[in-house]
């Protein structure tokens, strides 16, 4: 099909207005809107391979996120009007108290939120119980938390501690990311798990949340 | 200098340049320990003393004094024959797509950092562990005006399956030619990657360039090991892998994260001891 072509051109080139005028068109000819979706997803997810691959660069990467942000501001309220489930889950996000790498986080939440996951970014240097209030306040279902400093990453068991603390650990799924972090630590602290890359933190967060 | 502070005791949180203000001797004990291990250039605690950096953490308005501060501290304990470089790191700030910042703004960034450094009578500037090689032109022009001393601009680069580039997909022939262009006395890379896999890169970087080449690796990765952070690289192995870089075309090296005095003293010891 020539027009899956074109989708996938748009978020591989980053092509904001094309990826535009497609869901545009999308909506006026009446085309499924889950497919549609499924077709931008795809690309994207391509993109973040090509990224692990050493064929994209941040750059590439963060211009084909945008342009499927872009695409799917424009899909979405069709989703809604539909009423059909489309929407995966509220997600909190951020790097850790101390740690104000934000690179790999912000790459994982645009990837998430291009999948159709509602993202909230906390930044970076994020205190512990932000991220607990912030999960609370909004009803999110998925905490990432990310350090990048062997040093800042037992910040990440102590946000897990805080959640046992108050009695609300079971009410979150957890992943934890950053370069330093290992299997062996995500058990150790009682995560919910980790994952490679952000195309893989996005299949891991569908697994977890049963989306 | 950043693993030796947190071996010392600073905090997640705290920036490291504060240190300068609030444990000077600390400060001046680690610039210490490099000259006895042997080393010619020590670099100030400055890394992330710019003030887009500094702000990041909430120490926006401490700039001249930490920087300042950083250069004195090191002014105590330099040996005659030695230097002192004035460490700029990045700003932590992208450029569009990938973050918000401006040109112009980074311009005003490094040059805030750079004058006061100058200020302060640093011997040379090292520019380090840069990603954009945009933001490392930024920085080693904004270090060429402030005063005429070399200026040695060091890249991070990441192995790719296509080769060396950094995260932001300049390549090392890019980074050489527009850091030359651009007037840098020394140039090279740091960070990252580990003494082993940093030997296959300075050849490339020799191709690419007549600068003398600057090979500063970490020892190894990271570990997580009960709660502490060890790095598994040993001086003897990781001096091994320098040699063989200095045989490679490297002129001017040293350790980044994870070395610490003795790695230093070893090469020191080696490479000093080829030259007699």
């Amino acid at each position: 099909m020539i027009i899956e072509k074109e989708y996938k051109e748009a978020i591989l080139n980053g092509n904001i207005s094309l990826a535009e005028s497609l869901a545009k068109k999308a909506i006026d000819d009446n085309l499924e809107i889950n497919l549609v979706i499924d077709q931008f997803s795809e690309a994207i997810r391509e993109a973040g391979d090509l990224f692990e691959e050493g064929e994209f660069f941040l750059p590439e990467l963060m211009r084909s996120a945008e342009a499927m942000k872009a695409a799917m501001a424009i899909l979405e309220p069709k989703i809604m009007e539909s009423k059909e489930d489309r929407f995966l889950g509220k997600i909190v996000i951020g790097t850790i108290e101390g740690d104000i790498h934000d690179i790999g986080k912000t790459l994982v939440a645009a990837i998430m939120s291009a999948e159709g996951f509602e993202v909230f970014d906390l930044g970076a240097d994020v205190p512990v119980d932000k991220f607990i209030d912030k999960a609370e306040e909004v009803g999110a279902q998925l905490i990432c938390i990310s350090a990048l400093l062997t040093t800042t990453m037992v910040g990440q068991k102590r946000l897990i501690d805080n959640l046992k603390k108050r009695n609300i650990r079971d009410k979150y799924k957890i992943l934890i990311g950053g370069a330093p972090v290992s299997r062996k630590w995500v058990e150790e602290i009682g995560a919910d798990g980790s994952a490679e890359n952000a195309v893989s933190a996005v299949k891991l967060a569908r697994k977890l949340l049963e989306v | 200098m950043g693993s030796r502070l947190i071996d010392l005791g600073l905090q997640p949180g705290i920036p490291p340049e504060s240190w300068n203000t609030t444990h000077p001797e600390e400060i001046k004990k680690i610039h210490l320990e490099y000259y006895n291990a042997g080393s010619d250039i020590v670099l100030t605690n400055t890394f992330g003393g710019s003030r887009l950096k500094l702000e990041a953490h909430g120490h926006g308005d401490r700039v001249r004094e930490y920087n300042t501060r950083a250069v004195e501290i090191a002014k105590n304990v330099c040996p005659p024959n030695a230097y002192i470089a004035g460490d700029i790191g990045p700003s932590g700030k992208f450029l569009p797509p990938v973050g918000s910042i401006t040109e112009q703004e980074l311009i005003e960034n490094f040059t805030e950092q750079a004058t006061i450094l100058a200020e302060a009578n640093v011997d040379l500037f090292f520019i380090e562990t840069m990603v954009d090689l945009k933001e490392a032109e930024i920085a080693v022009n904004a270090a060429k005006k402030a005063v005429d001393i070399p200026v040695f601009a060091s890249m991070t680069y990441k192995k790719t399956k296509r080769g060396f580039f950094t995260i932001m997909g300049n390549s090392i022939e890019q980074c050489s030619e527009v850091l030359e262009k651009a007037g840098t006395d020394a140039i090279g890379a740091n960070c990252t990657i580990s003494s082993e896999e940093m030997i296959d890169l300075i050849p490339l970087i020799a191709n690419s360039t007549d600068l003398p080449i600057i090979a500063k690796p970490n020892a190894g990765q990271p570990q997580l090991v009960e709660g502490k952070t060890i790095y598994l690289s040993k001086p003897a192995e990781f001096t091994q892998d320098i040699q063989q870089m200095i045989k490679n075309g490297a002129t001017i090296v040293g350790g980044c994260c994870g070395s610490n005095p003795k790695f230093i003293s070893e090469i020191s010891k080696k490479i000093k001891r080829e030259k007699q």
